[in-house]
């Protein structure tokens, strides 16, 4: 008990500082995590009680996922959210996946750390755009698209990488039949549902949680891992009323979520047989694929390559899925490799992200004073 | 001016507009709460923004409506373009001590300015369409709807006599 006290004490303090200095918050509650675990003396150790908060924190992640999930969200330029999702996921999967390989790393081992490579922070990336006020900025379309693309790949993912043994293709029909059996209930109760968000007292949240908790509980039951199954709870109820069931989860996943991060971290010992030079080269590198899948997809959707720096900017950043995946699937090593890319790029991607304006003047006013010299007098 | 509205997932509404002139606004109302303002001028590369709160964001659009805002008193216009131009305006007045005590009937509202008390605000609780034999307090906040003449004369007429 006393250190899941302290992790939320240490926690609240950090959440009080990055906020006020607008810095993205993720990092340092794994840093916390890092320090006050196995590094720092072990003042942090996990538990009983602190593993059901950080798994609590990824069902709901994966169930605000699932809610995200509107069917009404088609994009109106598809060719466009097509091209860039494609770009992204083939340049960042391939080379996540070469670098991990060629420095050592199993084949599953390197699969995973592509894919938590490959897929940028949505909360971090959103948060940017509206902090940095780029909204307006034509690329901010194509990023918030691209999010939701990145979404859509890592839930394909889970599930194929899920299935683990069994048949891939029996594995996935036991996933669509849930997933109907869900939006099934969602549709015909869908009256009921809604009068239960509408109510004042403490119904909804009530609801709201066991609904999460007692589905996720059912995957024992039909072999579906949990991960799938919130996924799926949250893709059916996103046809009823998705705003106010975020609400009602809303308080859960922040809480959860934050000491998920910070028990994350705990487990992560750069300390032991760390190895730096592969940390920090999948690091950097998980910086440089970004600029180059940004790169061409502003080449690709805007015809330019400014736009493709701004489009890097604010995917630079890797957070909550990243850890998700270290958590689900990775080994001890994966896990720290995972951490320490995600504090370089989050860090990293929040100071270009704020300063990316500055940036792409300084290119633009260097092309020029170039142009003027080569003039011809 | 074309009015284009559209969800973002995950962020909120955009509503964009260029007017005739070729400058662009943009707003969001984003899921925080918070409300952004874009402007770009017409060959500007670089938009500015305005964050606004929800409250902000009305007083901005009671002010871009034409209406007349004072320190604590504000109204708002409707026009309707297809009722032959109708434009009504609701006013709030705070009462002053001249109609203090006295009834909506004795005040003779309708009759001497053609305005009607739509909503009276009284220590935090709203009194909708109050009766003729309704009486003012002190502190109370009237609603007043009207043309904006009547709103003029109500203020001359009722309110300072």
């Amino acid at each position: 008990m006393e250190s899941l006290v302290l992790a939320l004490f240490v926690c609240l303090v950090l959440a009080l500082i990055t906020k006020y200095l607008s810095i993205p918050a993720i990092p340092f509650y794994i840093l916390a995590g890092v320090i006050l675990g196995k590094a720092g003396g072990g003042m942090l150790t996990t538990n009983e009680i602190s593993h059901f908060f950080s798994e609590m924190g990824l069902i709901f992640l994966l169930f605000f996922m699932g809610l995200g999930l509107k069917p009404e969200r088609i994009a109106s330029n598809r060719v466009a959210v097509l091209t860039s999702g494609i770009i992204d996921l083939n340049i960042n999967m391939i080379i996540g996946f070469a670098a991990s390989y060629l420095l050592g790393f199993s084949l599953m081992e390197s699969v995973i750390i592509a894919s938590a490579f490959y897929i940028s922070s949505t909360a971090m990336a959103l948060t940017s755009l509206i902090e940095n006020r780029k909204l307006m900025l034509r690329e901010s379309d194509t990023v918030i698209w691209l999010m939701v693309f990145e979404d859509l790949v890592l839930i394909i993912f889970l599930a194929i990488i899920s299935a683990g043994n069994q048949n891939l293709v029996f594995f996935l029909i036991k996933i669509l039949a849930v997933l109907g059996v869900l939006y099934a209930l969602a549709h015909y109760g869908k009256e009921f549902l809604i009068s239960i968000l509408d109510r004042d007292d403490e119904l909804p949240i009530l609801f709201t949680f066991a609904a999460v908790l007692i589905t996720a509980s059912f995957a024992l039951y039909l072999g579906v891992p949990e991960t799938m199954m919130v996924i799926a709870l949250g893709v059916a109820f996103a046809t009823t009323d998705p705003d106010a069931f975020e609400q009602h989860a809303r308080p859960f996943k922040d809480v959860f979520l934050v000491v998920f991060f910070v028990f994350f971290g705990v487990t992560v010992d750069f300390s032991g047989g760390a190895n730096w030079f592969v940390i920090g080269a999948i690091s950097i590198l998980a910086v440089v694929s970004k600029l180059i899948s940004g790169l061409l997809t502003g080449l690709f959707i805007h015809g330019s390559a400014l736009s493709g720096l701004e489009i890097w900017a604010n995917t630079i950043a890797r957070g909550e899925f990243s850890i998700a995946l270290a958590v689900i699937y990775g080994s001890p090593v994966v896990g720290t490799t995972i951490a320490a890319m995600v504090i370089v790029t989050s860090i990293v991607g929040s100071f270009i992200a704020k300063y990316s304006g500055i940036l792409r003047r300084g290119i633009v006013s260097h092309g020029r004073h170039r142009a003027l010299l080569r003039r011809p007098h | 001016m074309a009015l284009r509205s559209l969800n973002l997932p995950g962020v909120g509404t955009k509503y964009e507009f260029e007017t005739d002139k070729g400058d662009t606004v943009a707003i969001f109302f984003t899921k925080t709460g918070i409300i952004q303002m874009y402007t770009l001028q017409k060959g500007c590369k670089t938009p500015s923004a305005a964050e606004m709160s929800p409250v902000e964001a009305r007083r901005l659009g009671n002010i871009l409506t034409g209406a007349i805002i004072e320190a604590d008193q504000e109204s708002v216009e409707i026009a309707f373009s297809a009722l032959a131009d109708l434009r009504i305006t609701i006013h709030t007045f705070f009462v002053t001590p001249a109609v203090v005590g006295k009834t909506i009937e004795e005040l003779q509202i309708r009759a001497k300015t053609g305005a009607t008390v739509i909503a009276v605000c009284r220590h935090d609780r709203n009194i909708i369409n109050p009766p003729p034999t309704f009486a003012f307090e002190e502190g109370d906040a009237a609603l007043i709807i009207g043309e904006s003449d009547q709103i003029k004369t109500f203020e001359r007429e009722i309110m300072v006599n």
